[in-house]
């Protein structure tokens, strides 16, 4: 009977141990994620947006992209006419302004709700955040397949719209290659596939095609001019550039 | 005849086979016979109204709209906040289900010094608990229009959460899902389910139950009346099985053709039972009652006489069905009209086919004494109570009869003028039926649920569209019933508004596209204005059901349209009540139509048949006088017109013109042959007159049942119908009768004078 508890806690132990092995590595490839989403000082580019209705018919914005670090950014949109010259500036801790050129003012904007789509586009302001995934959720490792490991990130908020994504990681360069989210019912919503490509040192999420599965209404961001670590000062991202 | 007669006999193995094979294959079909309860898709599609409700629908998302009502003391507790949180998880995650809106998280747009603030009413993750927030979320809401009586009662007592289906779903399925994962959440407050998804599912249970409830008791009814009329096995289970099988095909024929089964083809089985079994009876009467040694000659000589007048009863009922195929407004009533009449076709081929085949097939000859013995009887129950004391009264008092129904009519015609309508798709429910129920929890506590929509054509982004649904939405709101309004340009004010420019339409173009930059994408922008926004509604709900007030309303606003409408923003109305006041144009116009073919066809059969018009005109007579009580009744007693009893009068002529033509045929053979016009109306009244009375007790009995339907314009068809099978079936031993002899009467007087 002795010898039986121990069996146990004997296998209990060595379980407990392969976890925190597994979560070590799981929480290892997503930083190395984020190390190479996030690592470049500041980064400058143009930014085509095609919204594609459940008929395939298509829809184009366009926009000039400037950011800094991972908590400030302008995105000017410079297409279509109707659109052009909106900007709107991200600032830390989800301070938000934008920026009506038909008025000529600028108004400070909080969006309450993460899992809003951000200006007609699949992407939630949730999605469009960018914070540190390691920050955001916790990752567990589920399989090592082929080229990609397969991450299952639980959201640390209980605020999440999502119940968990499942994140295919590149295994030499650890970049995303597609992310699947899953709603409350654990249900998957929407599907992200990444294309990245080097741009000088760093790697470049040239094209990122979300898919809803609910609407059947998809999105496609096509990055493109993309230029890195210009020295770019805090002053680029201010209420008053933000109206030039 | 003979001929026909002698090769059914001779191919009776054959018939049997193929009705056998035929009753197989159509009766397996029936496996995927569907239920349509879906109301909207059975609008026509050349009523532009319609027409147009039915687009709008399925463009903004609006006919598949479904809501939950939580109903308790107040909606202003945190507990009753958590509920509706609960319920708007629960849905959005059902599978089917496109958008949610409800208190904790339909979008609100709020200014403030700092800027704007776009998000939820609510902050669905902090939920106000305190007394004081829950104050100011109450004061919120009722400040502003988008919420106050359409999200929360403006008592205070109700919330509703709304929800809209994915394109293509079952909405039946979905809405059976979400009523069982609402259930299981175990909310301690009453809930109301309300909407067309759960309207239809209610349908569909209701057609099912009718079915599965009221054909049993159809067929054990008709039976014990076939036993008590005919007291033997053959006379109960020939009748059934013709009327069985008529079913079957029917059924099966639908299926083939891809049709469903609505709620009110849903009574045509019922109808069959009743009705085709009439014509089985009036064939195996007739080979009861003809005498011959032979028992196969007497079934050849059975047949020669009866094919034709049971082919002209099957004739005229098909004619009182066809007749709705041309009037009727409602998709569902033609199909009805249609497949009823077919199978009034498979009923009488199979009496003049099968019926013989299977008797000479199976050797159920009957034995020769015994039909002798039967004949003399005289008498019996019918003949001493009933048919003996008629056949005085008609003799002695053929005035006075005459006065008295003369008397009836003059009331019912008084009555006709009190009929009233009935369009309103609730009051087909009886009282106590959720659907019912809810619709009447909308009614008092949010301004209704029949929707109404004004589309606007033209670039929704201009000023001048905007200002147009504006000045639309006040106008719409001058009117009595019409409490509320949303649409685009009301986003759009509200958004000017929090730019510190004023709740109204920017004069300029270029601020309204800035503005709707934040509104795109938002979960209630594909239920406001098109993609290409080149299309916007405003969408409304109406507070009445009175047809008066539908009327008024469709006249107050093609007003409105006429003079606003232009080429730069077309303006177009439809709605509920649009398509509510032209149902209601079109019962008139349906019961007329269908009425005045089903007349002009039946006296033209009748008096071609007798080849005489003036005994067609008296063979209508009755019937007429029926249906003129018919509609009397319905006024006196405040039965409305709606859609099915808009069908009783057509139904009635067709079924209860049989009973004068038996009458006018065998009385003109018996005063052919003997010139004896007493003797003639007695021999008429008491062999004739006997197989309309074992028939109109059946065929009543029959439609009777359906006053246990669990629809009431089913309830009231099948109490009409059968008050006009009585009073055609009295009308044709009585009034006819005493037509006829008065008619004769007179006409021996005048040849007695000349030939003095």
């Amino acid at each position: 009977m002795k010898n039986l508890k121990l069996i146990i806690v004997s296998i209990l132990l060595l379980m407990g141990g392969m976890l925190n092995v597994n979560a070590q590595d799981a929480n290892d490839i997503l930083k190395k994620m984020d190390d190479v989403m996030y690592s470049p000082k500041d980064m400058t580019g143009k930014t085509k947006i095609v919204l594609i209705d459940k008929n395939d018919k298509e829809k184009t914005r366009e926009a000039n992209i400037i950011q800094k670090g991972n908590d400030k950014r302008i995105f000017r949109f410079t297409k279509p006419a109707s659109q052009a010259g909106i900007a709107f500036l991200s600032l830390p801790d989800d301070v938000m302004y934008l920026y009506m050129p038909a008025f000529g003012k600028e108004r400070r904007i909080s969006s309450s709700v993460k899992s809003q789509n951000f200006a007609g586009t699949d992407f939630s302001y949730d999605d469009m955040e960018s914070k540190l995934y390691s920050e955001k959720y916790t990752p567990k490792l589920l399989e090592s397949e082929g080229d990609v490991y397969v991450l299952e990130l639980t959201p640390l908020s209980q605020k999440s719209s999502y119940s968990k994504l499942i994140v295919k990681i590149h295994k030499t360069n650890y970049y995303p290659t597609l992310m699947e989210y899953y709603d409350r019912g654990n249900k998957k919503i929407k599907i992200a596939v990444y294309n990245f490509i080097k741009v000088g040192s760093y790697w470049n999420a040239e094209e990122i095609f979300m898919t809803d599965l609910k609407k059947n209404h998809k999105t496609k961001m096509i990055m493109s001019d993309v230029k890195y670590d210009q020295g770019l000062s805090d002053d680029e991202f201010t209420v008053r550039k933000l109206k030039q | 005849m003979n001929k026909l007669s002698n090769s059914i006999i001779k191919l009776k193995w054959p018939i049997v086979i193929v009705v056998t094979l035929l009753t197989a294959f159509l009766g397996y079909q029936i496996k995927d016979l569907k239920i349509d309860s879906d109301i909207i898709s059975s609008l026509p599609d050349d009523d532009p109204a319609a027409l147009l409700y039915k687009n709008i629908g399925k463009e903004f998302g609006g006919n598949d709209m479904g809501m939950i009502i939580i109903e308790t003391d107040d909606v202003f507790q945190e507990d009753v906040i958590g509920y509706v949180k609960q319920i708007t998880d629960t849905l959005r995650i059902t599978e089917g289900v496109s958008t949610v809106t409800s208190l904790t998280n339909v979008l609100d747009i709020k200014g403030s010094d700092w800027g704007i603030e776009i998000g939820t009413l609510l902050d669905e993750y902090d939920l106000p608990d305190s007394r004081d927030e829950l104050i100011s979320l109450k004061e919120r809401v009722f400040s502003k229009d988008m919420y106050k009586g359409t999200l929360v009662s403006e008592d205070g007592t109700s919330t509703l959460i709304m929800f809209t289906l994915l394109d293509g779903v079952d909405k039946q399925v979905v809405a059976r899902n979400i009523k069982s994962k609402i259930s299981e959440l175990d909310i301690p407050e009453k809930l109301y389910f309300g909407g067309l998804p759960f309207m239809m599912n209610d349908i569909a249970d209701l057609i099912i139950s009718d079915i599965v409830r009221l054909i049993p008791i159809t067929f054990f009814l008709i039976a014990l009346i076939l036993f008590l009329a005919f007291k033997t096995t053959r006379g109960v289970v020939l009748p059934m099985l013709t009327a069985a099988l008529s079913v079957i095909w029917v059924l099966g024929t639908m299926v083939l053709f891809g049709f469903e089964l609505s709620m009110i083809s849903n009574i045509t089985p019922i109808i069959l039972l009743a009705v085709g079994s009439a014509y089985t009876i009036h064939v195996l009467n007739r080979i009861n009652a003809t005498i011959d040694t032979d028992r196969k000659q007497a079934l050849i000589k059975a047949m020669a006489y009866i094919t034709i007048p049971v082919i002209l009863a099957a004739l005229t009922t098909m004619i009182g069905f066809v007749s709705f195929v041309f009037g009727a407004y409602l998709e569902i009533i033609r199909d009805f009209g249609v497949f009823t009449a077919l199978g009034v076709i498979y009923a009488l081929l199979l009496s003049i086919f099968f019926v013989p085949a299977i008797i000479s097939a199976l050797s159920m000859y009957r034995n020769a004494k015994k039909v002798k013995r039967e004949n003399k009887k005289k008498h019996t129950f019918l003949n001493d109570t009933i048919l003996f004391p008629l056949n005085n009264l008609l003799h002695k008092h053929p005035k006075h009869t005459l006065s008295v129904w003369g008397l009836i009519m003059l009331l019912s015609i008084g009555g006709i003028f009190l009929i009233e309508r009935e369009v309103n798709m609730a009051e087909y429910f009886k009282k106590g039926n959720p659907t019912r129920v809810t619709e009447d929890i909308m009614q008092e506590k949010f301004g209704g649920s029949q929707p109404v929509f004004v589309v606007f054509e033209g670039d929704i982004q201009s000023p001048y569209v905007l200002k147009m649904m504006i000045k639309t939405e006040n106008y719409m709101k001058e009117f009595s019933a019409i409490d509320r309004t949303q649409s685009i340009a009301d986003l759009v004010e509200e958004m000017n508004d929090v730019m510190e420019e004023g709740k109204r339409i920017p004069d300029e173009k270029n601020k309204i596209e800035n503005l709707w930059f934040l509104l795109d994408g938002q979960d209630i922008m594909p239920q406001l204005v098109s993609d290409d926004l080149d299309r916007a509604i405003i969408q409304s709900k109406f507070a009445s059901t009175d047809s008066k007030v539908l009327n008024d309303f469709v006249v107050y606003m093609d007003d409105f349209v006429e003079k606003n409408s232009t080429e730069e923003c077309k303006i177009e109305v439809t709605g509920m009540p649009s398509v509510y006041s032209q149902l209601d144009k079109s019962l008139i116009n349906s019961q007329m139509s269908s009425l005045i073919i089903a007349i002009i066809m039946v006296l033209l059969i009748v008096g071609l048949m007798m080849r005489s018009l003036i005994k067609g005109v008296f063979a209508a007579i009755p019937i007429i006088a029926t249906i003129s009580i018919l509609f009397g009744f319905m006024g006196i007693t405040g039965i409305p017109l709606d859609i099915a009893t808009v069908l009783v009068a057509s139904v009635a002529l067709g079924i209860g013109i049989d009973y004068s033509i038996h009458i006018i045929t065998h009385f003109n053979h018996v005063y052919k042959e003997t010139g004896d016009l007493d003797k003639a109306m007695e021999e008429t009244i008491m062999v004739s007159g006997k197989a309309i009375v074992i028939n109109v007790l059946s065929v009543a009995a029959g439609f009777l049942v359906l006053v246990f339907s669990e629809m009431v314009p089913l309830q009231n068809f099948g109490l009409l119908v059968a008050m006009s099978m009585i009073g055609s079936g009295l009308g044709a031993l009585t009034l006819l009768p005493v037509i006829l002899i008065l008619y004769y009467r007179r006409i021996e007087k005048s040849n007695f004078n000349t030939h003095k």
